[in-house]
């Protein structure tokens, strides 16, 4: 977090040369900060115009139609699907940490036979394209009866999740060993230490990992497609969007104000949990 | 803590796994299912490709159904196309009854089984299918087995702004396809800037339903060799068909005429083109007449059959027909109660005549296009007179579904936008690759 | 699936370390400790990986409509796919397009955006917080945005290329623009590998940075042997992770081609996948399309097997990279 601290640690040159990059940079970093903003604001203001104007070259609504947020409610069951969308990211985050926070405790913090090639399988099942194992799957769903549900996205996550194991396995490795010594000299059993002295140490990770969790659900679409495609009811927020000006037969207005609202979610959880966010994604890096 | 909830979560899914057991593979009708007896309480859940008007417009019908039925309930599901149904029957979750927008797959409904087998029950209830127009006959069974039956038909012809014609001089509809690119260019304004204002006719393909199969009947052409294979580089109507789509595409200039595209109102919406004066001339279905006059009040328009190639006038009445078609998919709880359902929906003059009235389709009965209920006006009468006329092709059925359509339409938007130039070795590459394709799976 | 992954250097080592030895019976309840732990990852690999990948392997050499049973066909999806299908070298072709210039797109922007940043004294946290907005948008989301944005005619991107007098593309109405429109959204998203770049930046040691630049080294040379090295490790996992994320290339494309069609159909379905003209048809598009709406189950298992085959080597890449790099191993 203490970007402010660094710089380029090069030492000498005149002061103008120094003044000139000092410029260059600041022009080049507000030049990327405007086209990573601008395409938000071409939305924000589309999703305020009215039916008409969405479809001319204007870029500045001529009247404000603060109501076509109101309208995208009328159009499409949005509720529903936030409400679907809340379940699969929700759950699948809960099941989740039950499940991989254990197992990443067993390959970071105890020492086994076999850890090692466990690791490299949790890399493996990582990078592992999901539409290598979609058949069979959607056969055993099928065979189950719980296609048309989110269920086939949900459960799985009761079984570990790659990614969040790799992630929790980094942040765990951090944490010293000698602390669970300490407390295991003291006689305390695994399960113990992982409860009353990692746990409280691993919470910025198991943060961490939750916000993924949650984020890549909230925002897939491969899954819900698969398995919920052919249930409206059970659709997500990514569904309903993707089909939404086609389905329901509406504007670029209203398209872009749904677009928001999905987008919404995500952004606040993010002003909420900066932190959290920006030192996982640099654990599943940098740190170790 | 932990450890306990793993177990409850294992608990949770065999919980899942052997309640929700045998959804795939259901077991195979054999012979007519009977209907449920008055005191059997039955829900059928309908799928239709309907959307807000016109699926309150089922929903009319299926409540006079159910009040001749008090036992048996319909939740009726709308905005439901082919994808969903497919997919909903394989996957051992399908609807009672299936209402499907296209015929362009009942050739894998019918082949695959996904669509029961509807001659047990047409036998023994005695359906009459003479009462069928031959047309509709046809894309509701695949090689002899019939597993769908038609709802109501559409029927594709000319849709014009009258303004527009009495502006530019135009007196009566272009009966040609020189006359009809001749109007076009009669019609078209441009912007100050070169953009186009509105287009006297947009030829792209699959732009609303300017598709291939809609347009490939008015200059005869067909899509197989009496042997099934492939017919688009020997048949010559193909050539000409997309040779006329092309010239016009240059006079408004391909990328111009994107753009025009890109900012077009969604089809079914009131900012349609056509209903919103940006487009002078459109092909279209008889569908379209209940949409312009309920969301275009002010528009004046009048309809005609759609122009012919210059080179067979003779074709002059013809029509593309598809339609919409119902089943019963495998896998329906009911499938007795969705048979008297089915029978009631696609036989009873009564009921095709109530939706062919509110939804403005050509109704597909001899006794409901025979009903003085049937209302029309000038604008729909023509449909039902192409309808009438005899001169209505459809598209083949394949077990493929709809595969063969998307690579005749890639390559003909691929020609038409000028990205192909060799027009003969073009279409010997789309034979091959349909008859390629139809390989897989045998 | 679609996160980063990079490597780590090792912990440092305990500074206490009690004998793990104990009595026979301590060992075994450790043993019994570790298989409760793993249990469920272990019961995950099983069902979840290892049957299905079996599973595809069968079905990938049958004929398989989940209507009727499996019929053994032998190597004959195979054969079509590679001599037959018609869209499969253009599926194959646009997938290998996407990934490599997703691949160098990203991590080249990355770099050189966290290079920018990694200079910026005040402010750096605003612009680090502006720069990974977009990578939370949906996928969807994004792609509807940028096909409004990117349209050729309203579009504000062609807009604004049209005050200096460029006339913009068609972006996705044009077979030769999609792609390229696609991957402007791609860097859009790049949020993710340039928080990770800069984070790798600042940990090079600044040390560094000035012994090299009293010996004289120019910036150039500053970069290339002392900053490349160092995030060498990070950088790799960056490509390697690219790659992966190109190879199952699905959501945008998908919701692009569709909206951009301007269909009535719903998104996915088999007549808008790939528009314009299969330009935005990716490998894993092609396999959802064959399996679950062809129901060429068999079909897409083989294009599955062979998805897996490419991803597999990029995966040992990843693999044995971080066995050298020991990570993974005993500290």
């Amino acid at each position: 977090m203490a970007l402010s601290l660094t710089a380029s640690k090069v030492s000498g040159g005149r002061q103008g040369q120094k003044f000139l990059s000092w410029v260059g940079l600041h022009a080049v970093a507000i030049a990327l900060a405007i086209g990573f903003i601008a395409p938000i604001l071409f939305i924000i203001l589309t999703a305020l115009m009215s039916d008409q104007q969405a479809l001319t070259k204007d870029l500045w609504p001529t009247s404000w139609h603060w109501e076509n947020f109101a309208t995208v409610f009328e159009k499409a069951p949005l509720l529903q699907y936030f409400f679907n969308s809340l379940l699969y990211a929700g759950l699948a985050t809960v099941f989740m940490l039950i499940s991989s926070v254990p197992v990443a405790y067993a390959l970071s913090r105890m020492k086994w036979r076999g850890r090692n090639t466990m690791f490299y399988l949790v890399i493996v099942a990582m990078m592992l394209p999901p539409q290598v194992v979609a058949v069979p799957m959607y056969v055993v769903w099928a065979q189950l009866g719980l296609t048309g549900t989110l269920w086939p996205l949900i459960i799985p996550n009761l079984f570990g999740d790659a990614f969040s194991i790799f992630l929790l396995r980094q942040f765990l490795i951090t944490i010293p060993q000698s602390y669970s010594d300490s407390a295991r000299v003291d006689g305390a059993s695994e399960f113990g230490v992982l409860c009353r002295i990692i746990l409280p140490m691993a919470r910025p990770g198991i943060a961490a990992a939750a916000l993924f969790s949650f984020l890549n659900t909230w925002n897939d679409y491969f899954g819900p497609i698969l398995y919920t495609g052919e249930n409206t009811g059970n659709w997500t927020l990514s569904l309903g969007l993707a089909s939404f000006r086609s389905v329901h037969q509406v504007q670029w207005n209203l398209t872009m104000a749904a677009t928001l609202l999905v987008m919404a979610p995500v952004i606040l959880l993010f002003f909420f949990a900066q932190k959290q966010f920006i030192e996982g994604i640099k654990f599943s890096g940098v740190k170790g | 803590m932990k450890k306990a909830s793993n177990f409850l979560g294992l608990g949770l899914v065999i919980a899942l796994a052997t309640t929700g057991c045998g959804g795939v593979g259901a077991s195979k009708p054999t012979g007519a299912a009977p209907p449920p007896s008055d005191d059997q309480k039955v829900t059928l859940t309908v799928w239709s490709g309907f959307a807000d008007r016109e699926l309150d417009a089922l929903q009319t019908v299926l409540d006079k159904f159910h009040s001749a039925h008090p036992n048996i309930t319909i939740k009726s599901e709308g905005s439901q196309d082919d994808d969903k149904i497919t997919q909903a029957i394989r996957g051992g979750n399908a609807p009672d009854l299936a209402i499907s927008f296209t015929t362009d797959n009942i050739g894998q409904f019918c082949s695959s089984g996904s669509f029961q087998d509807l001659k047990p029950y047409l036998e023994r209830d005695k359906v009459d299918l003479g009462k069928i127009p031959e047309a509709t006959k046809d894309y509701t069974q695949f090689n002899g087995t019939r597993c769908a039956m038609p709802l109501l038909a559409d029927v594709y012809g000319l849709y014009y702004n009258k303004a527009m014609f009495d502006a530019a001089g135009l007196t009566s509809p272009p009966k040609t396809m020189s006359e009809l690119s001749d109007y076009a260019r009669k019609l078209t304004q441009f912007n100050p800037d070169g953009s186009i204002k509105v287009a006297g006719f947009v030829p792209t393909p699959a732009f609303y339903e300017n598709t291939i199969q809609t347009l490939a009947p008015q200059f005869g052409a067909k899509w197989q060799t009496p042997d099934g294979k492939s017919a688009l580089s020997s048949d010559p109507g193909w050539k000409e068909m997309l040779k006329w789509q092309k010239d016009l595409t240059d006079f408004f200039g391909a990328d111009k005429l994107t753009k025009f595209t890109a900012q077009s109102g969604q089809e079914y919406s009131a900012d349609n083109d056509f209903q919103a004066g940006k487009i002078a001339m459109i092909m279209d279905g008889e569908y379209r007449t209940a949409f312009a006059d309920r969301e275009a009040k002010d528009l004046k328009y009048a309809t005609a059959p759609f122009p012919v190639a210059d080179s067979k006038p003779e074709l002059y009445g013809t029509a593309y027909t598809t339609g919409t078609i119902a089943g019963i998919p495998k896998g329906a709880q009911n499938a007795g109660a969705s048979w008297e359902l089915l029978k009631y929906l696609t036989t009873d003059a009564d009921a095709l005549v109530s939706l062919s009235n509110s939804l403005k389709n050509v109704p597909t009965s001899t006794d409901a296009l025979a009903s003085p209920k049937l209302e029309s006006t000038e604008q729909f009468k023509t449909f039902l007179d192409l309808f009438h006329g005899g001169k209505l092709a459809n598209s083949p059925a394949s077990p493929n579904g709809g595969a063969y359509l998307k690579i005749a339409q890639d390559f003909a938007l691929k020609y038409v936008a000028g990205d192909s130039t060799d027009l003969d070795s073009g279409l010997q590459e789309v034979d091959k690759h349909i008859d390629d394709s139809a390989q897989l799976g045998k | 699936m679609s996160a980063t992954t990079m490597p780590t250097r090792p912990a440092p080592p305990a500074s206490t370390r009690t004998s793990p030895s104990g009595s026979a019976g301590v060992k075994h309840r450790r043993k019994l400790t570790v298989l409760a732990f793993m249990s469920p990852w272990i019961v995950g690999l099983t069902l979840f990986f290892l049957y299905p990948l079996l599973a595809t392997s069968y079905y990938s050499l049958t004929n398989f409509d989940l209507i009727s049973d499996p019929q053994w066909t032998g190597f004959s999806n195979y054969v079509f796919m590679f001599t037959k299908d018609p869209l499969m070298w253009k599926a194959i072709g646009n997938t290998a397009w996407l990934t490599v210039v997703i691949t160098v797109g990203r991590v080249g922007f990355g770099l050189l955006a966290a290079m920018v940043l990694v200079k910026i004294k005040r402010g750096a946290g605003v612009f680090r917080t502006l720069f990974y907005l977009p990578a939370l948008a949906p996928p969807v989301a994004a792609s509807l945005a940028f096909v409004f944005i990117l349209n050729p005619s309203t579009g504000p991107l062609n807009q604004f290329l049209g005050v200096f007098g460029i006339e913009g593309p068609l972006w996705f109405n044009d077979p030769a623009f999609a792609k390229p429109a696609l991957s402007v959204m791609a860097l859009w998203t790049s949020g993710t590998i340039i928080v990770i770049l800069l984070a790798s930046l600042l940990d090079v040691p600044g040390e560094l940075y000035e012994a090299a630049s009293l010996d004289g080294a120019n910036a150039w040379h500053q970069f290339r042997h002392i900053t490349l090295p160092s995030i060498a490790p990070v950088l790799m996992f960056s490509i390697v992770n690219s790659i992966i994320v190109g190879l199952q290339f699905f959501t945008e494309a998908v919701v692009a081609g569709s909206v951009a069609s301007g269909s009535t159909a719903t998104a996915g379905s088999s007549l808008t996948i790939g528009y314009p003209d299969n330009s935005t048809l990716t490998f894993p598009m092609w396999l959802y399309e064959q399996g679950f709406h062809q129901y060429h189950m068999g079909y897409a298992s083989a294009m599955a097997i062979v998805l897996f085959a490419v991803s597999a080597v990029f995966t040992v890449i990843l693999v044995r990279r971080m066995r050298s790099a020991g990570i993974g191993e005993e500290e």
